[in-house]
């Protein structure tokens, strides 16, 4: 009947500002942390991506010369300056790695999108079927959809993403099991490379493609049909396995909010009224039952951005998650001091997402 | 106990009649836990899984567990091209089959049990302990020292604890002792967390201020009253942690931790191990390891919910 | 079917009428016998107060009568509570199948069908011919939605037809309505009955914001051509371009739901009674009435998409509503507190707003339940006051539920007495405090202290000896003997019926009665 007022968009503005301001603190205390990291590595191995073996400079010169350039021939505090510098450019050090390119951000920037494209594909698919699920369930506990799905939770909530990723590599995956009628998605990459033409596409560059970086939207847009397909049919087992964990956990957390949100005076009341038991579900029930769900929604996405490490890694699927594994076989610091702050990144603006969606939802939390 | 009211006088005794003595209040916790048969389900699983690694303690060479350092402490007896199958013809070392190195599955993953809850089970204790210490205090006393304790856990809150986990371990040298330094140092702001809350609502209530007015000290509140009841959270946060460790352990050593030692038995070297022959359909690699540790997982969780339930004054009924 | 038209002939001026019912609670400690047969009549207008210690089934009682008990453990299990001339417990027995196989050991088996067609008569009757305010507006009311959409919610319920209905009737209105209109109020003498028919007519029209002025226009002019103008261009003004057909297609398909809501009534009515004639005639007016449905399909599809359109309306109607009411009971600001969340508002605001959303759909029967516990005293006294008017404006009557008997005195036409799930005492409010009869409701009135009793010197107060008992043992016979000062044998072994002393003063105590007479 009647839409928020102007004056609460007005202070759901200030609210935002304000929440973005008191982020300020936490990431100069996110990059304090990963300078204190980067600290504790040894020099040698800090300065290694820097020196460059084919110049006829000396290792001793070019290795002061790095260390001069990092700021590390100063004291910590005046070299953190340096290093928050470096981060206001853009610059999170730099890689040796083949098929990579040198510097970390570039690498990085190739491989983000394919871990959000993972995250904001799982979330959607969790999202879709908890809700309507978890309101079916939660309106009739201790039925027997309710006692499945709490089987389902728990297991979701026990079970290892990266066993759950090879289970399904097994079940669904072309080529692992022989004589599988199952079998029938691919389990590595993000696209088969031999669908590429030869010579590739000059919107197909190292791998990667231009605009988006996602070979899904990239396809469709430059109108190659079964690359797309291709990339779709990629697609679904890792999203699959991380919806698996998340779908788990928001189902249980609705399922705890409707049983206990039906439980409330005020449902009493929306009966009195005369509310057929349908609307009193979707629309006094549901919409207090979402209010616990969202508060522990940044504490879920946590888990799915620790999930898509270890998915990307099973899958080879070249993402963040993907990128940072192989930087461990190879040692490669900056790189993974650099993800590891990306990912703090992306959770901590998640956090915000979702504070502002909380104050939506919950009436009583006002800015 | 009898005694002790005795000798206490009549205040003590007063006392007694207003809390049940701490035996009979234990008896009564069990009782109810017992009553909710999916957690002593889980709790006699974790029993057991536990009982395999002390035993292993005790009688190294019992069960046929045993640590597994070298290639050649495997027998190769049944060595072909790919691992053998499942079968109980070679004795039942081989029910689970072969994996890598043709290791016979079952007492290899005996043993990885053993090494999995002696980490997880180090890890968590050490976390509890520098957290639960600090926490309480921090809880307790507040001010600027609460301020910069919280300013810190936002840090470690603010990325997800695998991704974390992996940058501390890198720093720190790819090790698996590393790895457990580095969990334990992730791990500990999340009790941190807990038991200031919990410190803090405790503090506020009425009985401490009570004790304070006739003369309680600082720190001895913080022993009598609040310690006591943030246990029993930390308690139960700690089993369910148990099982999250444990999974966050196997997978940092799945994703290439274990260069130092690669034939540690350990659950996801195991699978790390199973992956080489994925594409050659072997699956017993793979699919037996998982198995034990989700059953170790879903007792553990089952454990720890019917702990809160029994434990959590305001479910309890 | 008998009972049900005797009943009604007889006292038509009762509205409210409960008969033996009874509730009880299946917990893992035992059966809880909440009510023991209770009977209750409520007649047109009146306030009847339901008082009583804490624990003795006032709540419960209204929460049954409102079939609002939690389920599990709480069922009602039997008895009959005709509201107007429909009985909302229609079929209770068939709803579920209680299998008790010890006091501990009880297994209820649901019928899913049949609690869905019951549920489906509930929410017809639930807010339309009876509703509740509850003891706590702050648990009361929905958290997360705007206060004027819980109230409008209710409107849009139950007041579908008659919005439409106006809405049609304003923007259709011809020179002819006028002209009745203007005559019927020249025809009237009486200044009340003017006012009055004005108020109808304005209501009618949907213009009820303009009721003031269509007043004055009678005040002012005499010329009946004038005012036909005037009306005319308040009406005009007030018209919407609301899309007539579709708003007329929408009215037909609610009136269609009503038709349908009665035929099941009939259907759920003759299956109660059992005559296998009556049910298959009214199967068969079912099935027509489902019939004719046919007709709405295309209506139906177009009203999945384009609902809030259709409603638009209907749901403007309602708004203004909203604030009618609200102004009603007395909130300064309607439109702002319209659009206010309930944590916004204090507590007596959310209790006026909770009375506001009883009222909304005028019903005949308001249930209070200690309506007043949770606030302060001084707006204890503004919310009964208002309850009192608003009673005495809309005539509808109201159940009043409390333990205060200061408040019953103030406030109640007749008192009920209740102790331990039994009605035990029931007259009209001079006589509940000058002639007790129960010895409950003497204990009770000696444990208050009164003005002419303590007369200046101190007078230590009554209490009642004992407590409420448990209601999984309770005693035998009447439930009050263990605490009675007049025990008698009897007591320990029959329940005593509620007699009437002539007067409609009735009272259950074997104190009263022939001991051979109550076994009729």
């Amino acid at each position: 009947m009647i839409l928020p007022s102007a004056v609460d968009w007005m202070e759901l503005r200030y609210f935002i500002l304000r929440r973005i301001l008191l982020l300020i603190p936490t990431i100069l205390g996110l990059s304090i942390f990963m300078f204190i990291l980067i600290e504790a590595v040894p020099k040698a191995i800090l300065v290694t991506p820097y020196i460059n073996p084919h110049v006829q400079i000396p290792y001793i010169i070019q290795e002061q010369n790095a260390l001069k350039l990092l700021g590390f021939n100063y004291p910590p505090p005046i070299a953190y300056l340096f290093y928050l510098d470096r981060l206001f450019h853009g610059d999170l050090g730099l890689m040796s790695m083949p098929g990579y390119p040198n510097s970390v951000s570039a690498a990085i920037i190739d491989a983000l999108p394919n871990t959000i494209q993972l995250t904001i594909f799982a979330s959607i698919v969790s999202i879709a079927i908890a809700i309507p699920l978890g309101t079916y369930i939660g309106a009739r506990p201790n039925s027997v959809a309710d006692q499945a799905s709490r089987v389902f939770s728990l297991t979701g909530y026990a079970i290892p993403a990266f066993w759950l990723a090879l289970l399904l590599q097994l079940a669904l995956g072309k080529g692992t099991i022989f004589g599988n009628p199952f079998g029938v998605l691919p389990i590595s990459g993000s696209y088969n490379p031999s669908l590429i033409p030869y010579p590739a596409p000059s919107w197909f560059v190292n791998g990667y493609t231009d605009p988006t970086h996602l070979v899904i939207f990239d396809s469709l847009i430059h109108g190659d049909i079964p690359l797309f397909f291709d990339a779709l049919e990629h697609i679904v087992l890792p999203v699959l396995t991380l919806t698996y964990g998340l779908l788990a956990g928001i189902l249980r957390f609705m399922r705890a909010g409707m049983v206990d949100a039906s439980n409330q005076e005020y449902v009493k009341t929306a009966r009195s009224k005369g509310v057929p038991e349908k609307l009193v579900i979707k629309k006094h029930i549901r919409k207090n039952a979402m209010i616990p769900t969202v508060t522990v929604m940044g504490l879920l996405v946590a888990g799915l951005l620790g999930g898509v490490v270890l998915v990307e890694y099973v899958f080879s699927y070249p993402g963040m998650g993907y990128l940072t594994t192989q930087g461990i076989l190879s040692y490669q610091v900056w790189l993974i001091i650099g993800t590891t702050l990306v990912f703090g990144l992306i959770l901590v603006m998640t956090n915000l997402v979702v504070d502002v969606v909380y104050a939506l939802t919950d009436p009583r939390i006002r800015y | 106990m009898a005694n002790d009211t005795n000798v206490g006088g009549p205040i003590l005794k007063s006392q007694t009649v207003k809390h049940r003595p701490r035996t009979e209040d234990f008896k009564h916790t069990f009782k109810l836990f017992i009553k909710n048969e999916l957690a002593f389900v889980g709790f006699v699983i974790v029993l057991v899984y536990f009982a395999i690694a002390i035993l292993d303690y005790v009688y190294p060479s019992y069960l046929g567990v045993r640590n597994i350092d070298t290639v050649a402490s495997w027998v190769p007896q049944l060595a072909s091209g790919v691992p053998g199958a499942p079968t109980l013809a070679h004795g039942w070392w081989y029910i689970f089959g072969e994996t890598e190195y043709f290791a016979p599955i079952f007492p290899v993953m005996l043993a990885a049990l053993k090494t999995d809850i002696t980490y997880s089970v180090a890890i968590v204790i050490t976390g509890v302990l520098i957290g639960t210490i600090l926490g309480t205090l921090s809880g307790y006393f507040g001010k600027l020292y609460d301020e910069v304790l919280m300013r810190i856990t936002d840090i470690f809150f603010s990325v997800p604890t695998l991704v974390l986990a992996i940058a501390v371990t890198t720093v720190l040298g790819k090790s698996l002792t590393n790895v457990v330094i580095a969990l334990i140092i992730i791990w500990w702001p999340i009790y941190a967390r807990l038991t200031r809350g919990v410190s803090l609502s405790i503090k506020s209530n009425k009985f401490v201020e009570a004790a304070t007015a006739s003369g309680s000290s600082g720190l001895r509140n913080v022993f009598v009253h609040v310690l006591p009841n943030v246990l029993s959270v930390v308690f139960v946060q700690f089993s369910l942690d148990l099982g999250s460790i444990v999974q966050l352990f196997a997978a940092l050593d799945f994703i290439g931790f274990n260069q130092g030692s690669p034939l540690l038995p350990e659950i996801g070297n195991m699978l790390t191990w199973g992956t080489t022959y994925l594409v050659a359909g072997i699956w017993w690699p793979i699919v037996i390891p998982g198995i034990f540790l989700l059953i170790f997982t879903v007792a553990i969780n089952l454990m720890g919910d019917g702990l809160r339930d029994v434990l959590d004054p305001k479910l309890r009924r | 079917m008998m009972q049900n038209s005797e009943g009604t002939k007889s006292d038509s001026d009762v509205y409210l009428r409960v008969e033996k019912l009874k509730t009880q609670f299946f917990t893992s400690r035992g059966i809880v016998k909440a009510l023991d047969e209770v009977n209750l009549n409520i007649k047109k207008g009146e306030i009847f107060g339901l008082v009583g210690e804490s624990g003795c089934g006032k709540s419960v009682t209204a929460q049954s009568i409102m079939y609002l008990v939690p389920d599990p453990p709480g069922r009602i299990v039997s008895g009959k509570i005709y509201v107007g001339n429909v009985n909302m417990l229609i079929g209770l027995d068939r709803l579920a199948k209680i299998t008790i196989k010890s006091e501990t050991n009880v297994k209820i088996k649901r019928n899913k069908r049949l609690i869905k067609r019951h549920n489906y008569l509930l929410s017809k009757i639930r807010g339309d011919r009876i509703s509740m305010i509850f003891q706590e507006p702050t648990l009361a009311l929905n958290p997360v939605l705007r206060v004027g959409d819980q109230i409008s919610e209710n409107i849009m319920l139950h007041l579908k037809i008659e919005m439409a209905n106006a809405i049609l009737r304003r923007e259709m209105a011809t020179r002819k309505d006028y002209e009745s209109f203007v005559q019927k109020v020249f025809s009237i003498g009486d200044k009340d009955q003017r006012g009055k028919e004005i108020l109808d007519w304005c209501e009618n029209y949907s213009i009820s914001d303009a009721e003031e002025l269509v007043g004055n226009i009678f005040l002012t002019y005499q010329d009946p051509e004038t005012i036909i103008k005037s009306l005319e261009f308040i009406v005009n003004e007030r018209k919407s371009g609301t899309d007539i057909n579709r708003l007329s297609r929408a009215r037909d398909y609610y009136v269609y739901q009503q038709k349908l809501f009665e035929a099941t009534l009939k259907l759920m009515e003759a299956e109660a009674n059992g005559r296998q004639d009556e049910i298959e005639s009214a199967k068969y007016e079912l099935n027509e009435a489902k019939r004719e449905g046919g007709t709405f399909l295309s209506f139906r599809v177009i009203n999945i998409f384009m609902r809030r359109r259709i409603e638009a309306p209907l749901r403007d109607a309602a708004k203004r509503r909203v604030i009618e009411l609200l102004t009603l009971v007395n909130i300064s600001e309607p439109e702002r507190a319209a659009i206010s969340y309930p944590h916004e508002l204090s507590g007596g605001m959310q209790q006026r707003v909770m009375i506001a959303m009883a009222l909304a759909s005028s019903p005949q029967m308001l249930i209070a339940d200690e309506p007043t516990t949770a606030l302060d005293v001084t707006t204890q006294a503004q919310i009964l006051d208002l309850i009192r008017n608003l009673n005495r404006q809309m005539g509808s009557s109201v159940l009043f539920i409390t333990h205060d008997l200061a408040v019953i005195a103030q406030m109640c036409n007749r008192v009920g007495v209740m102790y331990a799930g039994n009605i035990v005492e029931e007259a009209d409010v001079n006589t509940i405090f000058d002639n007790p009869k129960h010895p409950y409701t003497i204990g009770l009135l000696r444990a208050l202290p009164r003005a002419d009793r303590i007369a200046g010197k101190m007078v230590k107060l009554d209490t009642v000896a004992g407590t409420v008992p448990n209601l999984i043992t309770p005693p035998s016979g009447c439930r009050f003997h263990p605490r009675c000062k007049f025990k008698m044998d009897i007591c320990e072994q029959k329940k005593p019926e509620l007699d009437d002393l002539g007067g409609g003063h009735k009272v259950a105590c074997f104190l009263y009665q022939e001991p051979g007479g109550s076994t009729q």
